[in-house]
């Protein structure tokens, strides 16, 4: 079974891969603590299941390519409203302005989805069932979690790609390391936080498309997903491509062989690491001091 | 014609069925005053149900709909003594402390005549104490905790509250019914496991079902007990620790979006190759996981209550009901739906019986002392109310099985097993792990 506790693991690691790296890099370009970040998933969660369910009958991979642009490109949207209106005043104002700003408008999008989708649960299971399950050594597996892992595996060096080899992800990562000299050497500020704010938007609203085909999209789902991520940008670090995996790795991992052996440590035990990371590097550990 | 028959023996029962119930002597000969008058004014009834969050889609909706249905058929028969029912829609988000705020100000302010409310467990405790405190009539309709009107230490004192009733069973008959089912078709079980929601809910119901099913079946070994966070997106290392586990039963109170995740990353996963569950309210998951959901499950009912029972030739209130609910909601009820019409079902009898008694509309007081200790017919079979204010049904248990005739799978028609309220429900005044505890293993 070692395999497929490893494999559980992974895929685990995938999706807190995705929901975790859009906050990180807002609260790493931008410093905002993004709450609202559970409701872009959210978003992402409800667009994809409305349009797998306006699928039904199209192909499976019509139906995820639909689901997942039209995830990200809506939730990336929202995102942009929400930091040209309400985001944008407070990068003067201290922490507990964001908070308080950003919950109300988590709240906010949890009334607009309910007054658009109506507060019943969504399923979208079709790419699910419709790619069945896989052998592996002698196990079943299901085909689409392999999936996941390999669309979030992709994503992953696409943002590696950018931050680290285009003019964009240079400009990000300078704000990223000192916001006052990244804006005296003539960095358009405005132009890259806002891009900074959609891009994570956008791969909130990839995670939520990509989540749906496993668990129906219902109210109240992106409050769930926030603390994941949170475990995961303590543990990796803020604004780290490399903090988010390796966190993301370790929390998927320890939570898969936790719960095969040691069952009522699984949550206490991620948030003792957290804890952990906190006293020892509260940084994290690829985080900037 | 057969509906308009079925309708006419159902106003004919709903009738009748205040009369027929329990002691009658509970007015006293000075209630018995008659020529009071009936105010022409709607009777005000809260209900409240998750109408949003994650509980509203599987039990809030469907209960708020079977509320919706039968106050507005109700109100097409007159009302209640020919007053017409307001229902005041409520949603139970917020949390136990909302829910009290909300409480306090349906009784003192709004003055509503009854609310009906709540699934949450943790909501039902929080606010029932307030009946009698704030001298409000309270009907628990869905929620499922055993604690909720037992005592302690048994004996305990019955009534619990004055003014506070749960018209639907909880979840010491689900688990009790379930661990006799798998006595009765698995009697040489080995192995079980269990999968529950970290919660008093999840915590609960495995509790009642390793001591029922350690009672029946003494060898059993529990091989693994797991404890997912409510609203987990992944199931997959619970699922493989219980491959890993050898578990060839595995027990599960999960409700709502969970337990439909888990089912489909279970099936896929491969896990029903080697192991059956135990859903202790299964009973909505088949309708919506269609045929992707598992057959050879067990599934309990939460009650008696399911479309296809009792049999729609032998008790036509459930072919009524069913009917009248899929031509408005295009769903077949489920049971939080036949909650509904029980709790609104109850008050409306019990106010028909005192009013029978003491002439013109009843004082809350009047018509809690009617509904303790009365029965009535519901769609699922007769309910009764105990002197304990807690609601006896049977419980129905059946095994999943695909059939031609509807698209998705149905409890096999051979092998239900339904069992009488007396063998699922302790007696009032004794709580259901004392009542266990002194079964004869």
């Amino acid at each position: 079974m070692g395999l497929i506790y490893a494999l559980n693991g992974l895929y685990f690691a995938a999706f807190l891969f995705l929901t975790s790296l859009g906050l990180s890099i807002i609260l790493g370009v931008m410093g905002i603590l993004n709450l609202a970040h559970g409701s872009l998933y959210a978003i992402g969660g409800f667009i994809a299941a409305y349009f797998i369910g306006m699928m039904t009958g199209s192909s499976t991979i019509l139906m995820l390519v639909t689901a997942a642009a039209s995830a990200m490109v809506l939730s990336g949207l929202v995102g942009l409203v929400i930091e040209t209106t309400l985001i944008k005043p407070l990068y003067k104002r201290p922490l507990e302005y964001q908070l308080l700003i950003t919950f109300g408008i988590l709240m906010l999008i949890e009334d607009l989805i309910k007054l658009v989708f109506g507060g019943e649960s969504r399923y979208a299971s079709a790419p699910f069932d419709a790619m069945g399950s896989v052998q592996i050594m002698g196990h079943t597996y299901p085909a689409y979690f392999l999936f996941v892992m390999l669309i979030t595996a992709v994503a992953g060096m696409i943002i590696w790609w950018v931050m680290a080899k285009t003019k964009l992800g240079i400009m990000l990562r300078a704000i990223e390391m000192d916001r006052d000299m990244a804006q005296a050497m003539g960095i358009p500020m405005r132009r890259l936080t806002v891009t900074a704010f959609v891009l994570g938007a956008a791969l909130a609203g990839l995670a939520g498309a990509l989540v749906v085909p496993t668990t129906p999209a219902v109210m109240g789902m992106g409050m769930d997903v926030l603390i994941m991520a949170f475990i995961v940008v303590v543990i990796g670090g803020l604004g780290s491509l490399k903090g988010a995996l390796v966190g993301s790795l370790l929390v998927g991992l320890t939570r898969s062989f936790t719960v095969a052996y040691f069952a009522e440590l699984e949550m206490p035990l991620l948030f003792l690491i957290a804890v952990v990371i906190l006293v020892i590097k509260p940084e994290g550990l690829f985080g900037q001091k | 014609m057969a509906e308009k028959t079925n309708r006419r023996q159902f106003l004919k029962m709903a009738g009748a069925a205040g009369l027929g119930a329990g002691a009658v002597s509970l007015m006293g000969s000075k209630a018995l005053a008659a020529g009071k008058s009936i105010p022409k004014t709607p009777v005000k009834v809260a209900a409240i149900s998750f109408l949003s969050g994650p509980a509203a889609g599987p039990f809030g909706i469907p209960g708020d709909n079977g509320y919706k249905m039968m106050a507005d058929i109700y109100n097409k028969q007159g009302g209640i003594l020919g007053r017409k029912i307001d229902l005041i829609s409520l949603d139970e988000a917020g949390g136990a402390k909302t829910q009290v705020e909300l409480a306090r100000k349906l009784i003192l302010e709004d003055k509503v005549d009854v609310i009906l409310g709540y699934i949450s467990s943790g909501d039902c405790k929080a606010v029932m104490p307030l009946s009698d405190e704030l001298g409000g009539l309270m009907l628990a309709y869905d929620c499922g905790t055993h604690v909720l009107m037992e005592g302690k230490k048994s004996p305990y004192k019955t009534p619990k509250y004055d003014l506070g009733f749960r018209t639907s069973a909880h979840l010491g008959q689900d688990n009790i019914a379930l661990a006799l089912a798998i006595k009765k078709y698995m009697p040489d079980v080995k192995k079980i496991a269990g999968i529950n929601q970290d919660y008093a809910w999840g915590r609960d119901s495995w509790h009642i079902f390793e001591l029922a099913i350690k009672k029946l079946l003494p060898n059993v070994e529990i091989v693994k007990t797991l404890w997912p966070k409510i609203f987990t997106t992944d199931y997959t290392a619970h699922i493989s620790a219980l491959q890993g586990s050898g578990a060839q039963i595995i027990h599960s109170s999960m409700w709502g979006g969970d337990a439909v995740t888990f089912l489909k990353q279970a099936k896929a996963s491969g896990l029903f190759n080697q192991a059956k569950m135990a859903l202790s309210r299964g009973e909505p998951y088949p309708q919506e996981l269609g045929a992707e959901f598992p057959e050879g499950q067990f599934i309990c009912c939460a009650g008696a209550h399911y479309f296809l029972y009792p049999a729609w030739d032998k008790w036509p209130l459930n072919k009524w009901f069913v009917d009248e609910f899929k031509k408005r909601y295009k769903k077949y009820p489920t049971y939080p739906s036949y909650h509904a019409f029980q709790a609104i079902t109850a008050y409306k009898t019990a106010v028909e019986k005192a009013s029978s008694l003491v002439g013109g509309w009843p004082t809350i007081e009047q018509t809690a002392k009617a509904m303790g200790n009365m029965g009535f017919e519901t769609p699922s079979g007769y309910c009764v109310i105990d002197k304990d204010h807690n609601a006896r049904e049977d419980c129905l248990v059946g095994i999943s099985k695909m059939t031609k005739d509807y698209p998705f799978p149905i409890l096999d028609p051979d092998r239900l097993m339904v069992f009488p309220s007396f063998q699922v429900n302790a007696p009032a005044g004794i709580s259901t792990e004392d009542w266990i505890g002194s079964w004869k293993s």
